[in-house]
């Protein structure tokens, strides 16, 4: 089955005053319609950055150095300004964290929601604003109408979110990305809006990509999860899968690091010792080997490749490292 | 292997009291480091340092006298004897624009540091105390500020000159002391009122405004939480922040007090001739601009380069102690 | 809305009996009444002897104590009469009415060279950020700025009147539309128009880096609406404010402009005043200029919600 998005080799680089930040190196993944893939990884990783090199959402300090992505049969990263315009919001919708600084506090939200349908979908302005209620109400906020003529700095959290996903949707794009949209609200209120996804997504099967750093938010909502780190993509593996059988030692140490529903409360969480990661230069050996508690000789000279894992249950699990952990690992 | 994938922390100590001190990082180590990079704002400050030389030493050194007049070399070009020629009175514009730099330094500076003591002491007790009092301190400011200001300092200080002259003279019949005479001390001091008439409701509501974000922030909650007394509170944690604005706004004073001197000594009501300012030699320049333009060009020109250095130095201080470091 | 204007407008009257009191004080007991200054400038003076100077100022009423003659000067001050000039025995309020429209014609217009081209160049040094033009145009307006009013107006007369032989020597007011207005005009809006190109750049800028831009280019919309609708609109408030302060500033005359091209304005008028110590006249202005001031603190605060919605007074809406 062609993958709906196919990424290749994507290398993106960041101009600091002192050199250049590697942010981005070397990441290969696809997506397949009507999936959801999990991204997962500490700040920094990588994951943000990634899909905006896809959009060429970047800031000007960025530089796109190398990679393909392809969509709908047109390599996204080659494309001009014009002709991706066409594709954001109306093929590839996206959502960010902080739905408080990522609407505008000066325009209304029914012109502000207005904006894709007139752009991609060319309704005039009363279709549009009729239509904009319709996603409101969808997305389950009360008196639709009446909130197109509010500002953002009126609503609520929450409710701002819910306006962000309903803007995203507006075109029904296929690909939804969502940069960690529950980071920033409380915990009741990610549970919501991970629902509404989810039923949004069954409802007008989009495709999602879902960054996260928090591993147990997407237990129960994506198909398969990428984990990265230091701008690498460094395990790959359907959900159960990853679940069940993590085997890069960043993964176990990010479940280790999740208390459990029903444990007693004695063991104490793992943390990963050590300090997230240079990004200044492209390392020689994996990134990861500081803070590794496997490290072996062949990891301090020579970075890991992402390789299908060994004698895993599913043939798509992929892994960047030397070592197996299966047999370091204690009970 | 790559030799640092841990970002380096800066290494942390605890000194003498317990309280943990950073070595390496330092606010004011780093905005001074940020400021000595800042090209501009380095020429500015040398500029500056250049002035405050000439202020104090210029007119020992300068080869002619600022007062002394030779009626034979009137309105000369600048020549190798007149780096900058010679006015309509022979005397040589160089030494004249030398002496104009003290001049516009004591009153740039007294001005600037007057003004500074007493809003500083209004908006701080305005800023701490709050309720009734603060409501005062600001209404006053508002007074004060509602007024344009080259209207009230042009008022104040020309109608306060024949009582200073008044005072002045009975001044000296008690004391006797020469500085009572000269009409230089008059002007210098009328001047200095009204600027700083004008100027301190500025710095008042800087350092209340100040004061006031400063008290309500986190640390200074949790400082007071943990029973630090206030005296300590105010020298560790409300001053050090709070100087940041204030060096910037200090820097910015001097060059409008500057400006607005040479404006007033333009128009008769400040340093007034034969005392060299660079806006009275200006106005006298004026009568000459077809002729003699070098009578006007030279004072404005560094008047300008003055003004101009004050206001780089203002932004890169400004830049290097409020660093905006991911707006690059 | 009404009450909010009436109450600051209340406001202003305590305040302007303070300022009132303040150089009245000032200029009765500093420099005194224009009569008695004649008498200070040249004493000993043979045709002013101390009589005579008194019988005048008994005539004028100038030698009543003070409180009697400020008492009077407050009382016609509140049936709207500014008095009498004491050196040109006019109505101070006929005096006003003519310099007060010159004024005013010069700030308003000032204000527009000012709006017209600082911030389209603020905005454009924004955009171009750290590029040449960019540097240019900041060190243009910085050189606006930096030379003094008094200095730019001879300067540009001498490049326009000799050097380019455009223009007859600027001197005196012929209406707004008349050729000598220019250069006065020009060196009035100089440094505001500096002051405006940095503020639009910096606000701009400010704005650049905002998280809801990159939202609205993700929603694939036009690049002219991105610019106009998202990075534009967020920096009204600030700009068009400062433009209110800036108008009153020019409309109280720029002293210094008007007194080096003969433009009789408010600012001539007052520099001619203070030196007599002729204090009806320039109570008057200064009455008017804190008045002009106050006004445009109002202007800010009514538009500025206007403007910026955040600012206004409205309830969060819960889930």
């Amino acid at each position: 089955m062609t993958p709906l998005l196919n990424v290749k080799n994507l290398q993106t680089r960041f101009k600091s005053r002192q050199g250049y930040i590697y942010a981005v190196n070397d990441v290969s993944f696809h997506v397949l319609e009507g999936e959801t893939l999990g991204v997962v990884g500490e700040s920094g990783c990588g994951k943000s950055v990634t899909m905006l090199s896809l959009l060429k959402l970047l800031p000007p300090a960025a530089r796109i150095e190398g990679g393909q992505a392809i969509f709908n049969g047109k390599n996204l990263l080659e494309m001009k300004t014009k002709q991706i315009r066409q594709v954001r919001g109306a093929q590839i919708g996206m959502i960010f964290q902080d739905p408080m600084s990522s609407l505008n506090p000066v325009v209304k939200i029914g012109v502000q929601m207005s904006e894709p349908l007139r752009a991609h979908l060319k309704m005039s302005k009363s279709q549009a604003w009729e239509r904009s209620a319709q996603l409101l109400d969808m997305v389950g906020i009360p008196e639709a109408e009446a909130r197109l003529h509010d500002y953002p700095h009126q609503l609520s959290g929450g409710m701002r979110q819910r306006v962000m996903i309903a803007m995203s949707l507006a075109c029904k794009p296929k690909i939804l990305i969502a940069d960690e949209p529950t980071t920033a609200l409380d915990v009741t209120i990610q549970a919501q809006i991970v629902d509404l996804v989810r039923d949004l997504r069954d409802e007008l099967n989009t495709t999602i990509i879902w960054i996260t750093h928090d591993l147990s938010l997407i237990a129960g909502f994506v198909d398969r999860v990428m984990v990265m780190y230091a701008g690498y993509i460094v395990e790959e593996a359907p959900v159960d899968d990853l679940y069940d059988d993590p085997r890069h030692p960043y993964t176990v140490g990010l479940f280790g690091a999740l208390p459990e529903i029903g444990s007693t409360g004695q063991r104490r969480l793992t943390t990963i010792k050590g300090a997230p990661p240079n990004l200044e230069s492209t390392p020689t050996c994996c990134p990861f080997v500081p803070r590794c508690g496997y490290a072996t000789d062949k990891c301090h000279t020579t970075n890991p490749v992402l390789q299908p894992a060994p004698d895993a249950a599913d043939p798509n699990h992929r892994l960047a490292c030397w070592v197996d952990i299966r047999e370091r690992r204690q009970a | 292997m790559t030799d640092e994938t841990a970002t380096t922390t800066n290494s942390v100590s605890l000194d003498a009291e317990g309280l943990a001190s950073s070595k390496k990082y330092n606010l004011w180590r780093d905005a001074f480091a940020r400021l000595m990079a800042n090209k501009l704002a380095v020429v500015s400050l040398v500029l500056i340092i250049v002035l405050l030389f000439l202020a104090l030493f210029g007119p020992y050194i300068t080869p002619y006298d600022f007062l002394s007049q030779d009626l034979d070399a009137r309105n000369q070009p600048p020549s190798w004897q007149h780096w900058m020629g010679t006015d309509n009175l022979g005397r040589d514009v160089f030494s004249r624009v030398v002496y104009g730099a003290r001049t516009a330094t004591i009153i740039a500076f007294t001005v600037v540091g007057i003004s500074m003591l007493i809003g500083v002491t209004l908006g701080s007790i305005a800023g701490y105390a709050g309720g009734k009092v603060d409501e005062f301190i600001m209404w006053i400011t508002t007074v004060v500020m509602s007024v344009p200001a080259i209207l009230l300092a042009v008022v104040a200080s020309v109608s306060l000159r024949p009582p200073m002259g008044r005072w002045m003279e009975n001044m000296y019949f008690l004391t006797k002391i020469q500085i009572f005479r000269q009409a230089y001390w008059v002007d210098l001091v009328l001047l200095m009122t009204a600027l700083v008439l004008v100027l301190w409701p500025t710095y008042a509501r800087l350092i209340r405004g100040q004061i006031m974000t400063i008290r309500n922030q986190n640390y200074v909650l949790a400082a007071r939480a943990l029973g630090v007394p206030t005296r300590s509170i105010l020298i560790r944690y409300v001053i050090p922040n709070s100087l940041g604005p204030v060096i910037v706004a200090i820097s910015a004073g001097l060059g409008s007090a500057m400006l607005t001197e040479s404006a007033f000594s333009f128009l008769g009501i400040g340093v007034r001739p034969p005392i060299p300012s660079w806006g009275n030699m200006i106005n006298e320049g004026l009568d000459y601009w077809r002729d003699s333009p070098h009578l006007l060009i030279y004072p404005a020109l560094v008047l300008g380069m003055m003004t101009v250095a004050f206001s780089f130095l203002g932004d890169g201080l400004n830049d290097a102690l409020n660093p905006r470091q991911w707006r690059d | 809305m009404f009450r909010f204007i009436l109450q600051r407008l209340l406001w202003w009257i305590p305040t302007a009996f303070v300022i009132l009191l303040f150089v009245y004080s000032m200029l009765f007991y500093g420099a005194g009444d224009p009569i008695r200054l004649i008498f200070l400038r040249a004493p000993g003076d043979v045709a002013w002897d101390p009589d005579r100077i008194e019988a005048m100022r008994e005539k004028a009423g100038l030698d009543r104590p003070f409180y009697v003659q400020f008492g009077d000067y407050v009382w016609n001050l509140m049936q709207g009469d500014f008095g009498n000039s004491l050196v040109y025995k006019r109505s101070v309020n006929d005096m006003i009415r003519v310099a007060l429209p010159v004024s005013v014609q010069m700030g308003v217009a000032a204000t527009f060279i000012v709006a017209l081209v600082g911030i389209p160049l603020g905005v454009l040094a924004a955009f171009y950020k750290n590029t040449w033009l960019d540097h240019s145009i900041l060190g243009g307006a910085l050189g606006c700025w930096a030379i003094p009013t008094f200095v730019a107006g001879p300067l540009l007369m001498i490049v326009l009147v000799i050097w380019l032989g455009i223009m007859d020597v600027p001197y005196g007011w012929d209406g707004l539309f008349s050729t000598t207005v220019i250069v006065p005009l020009l060196v009035l809006a100089f440094r505001p128009t500096a002051i405006v190109v940095r503020q639009a750049r910096s606000a701009v800028l400010e704005v650049l880096g905002e998280d809801f831009i990159r939202t609205a280019h993700a929603k694939g919309i036009s690049n002219w609406l991105v610019i106009t609708r998202h990075i534009l609109r967020p920096t009204l408030a600030p700009v068009i404010t400062q433009l209110g302060i800036i108008l009153s500033f020019m409309i109280q005359g720029a002293i210094l402009l008007e007194v080096v091209f003969g433009i009789p304005g408010l600012g001539r008028l007052v520099a001619n005043s203070v030196v007599d110590s002729d204090y009806p006249v320039v109570l008057a202005v200064v009455l008017m200029g804190s008045f002009l001031v106050t006004g445009a603190n109002l202007f800010v605060d009514i538009t500025y919600p206007i403007l910026d919605p955040r600012a206004r007074q409205t309830q969060v809406k819960d889930e």
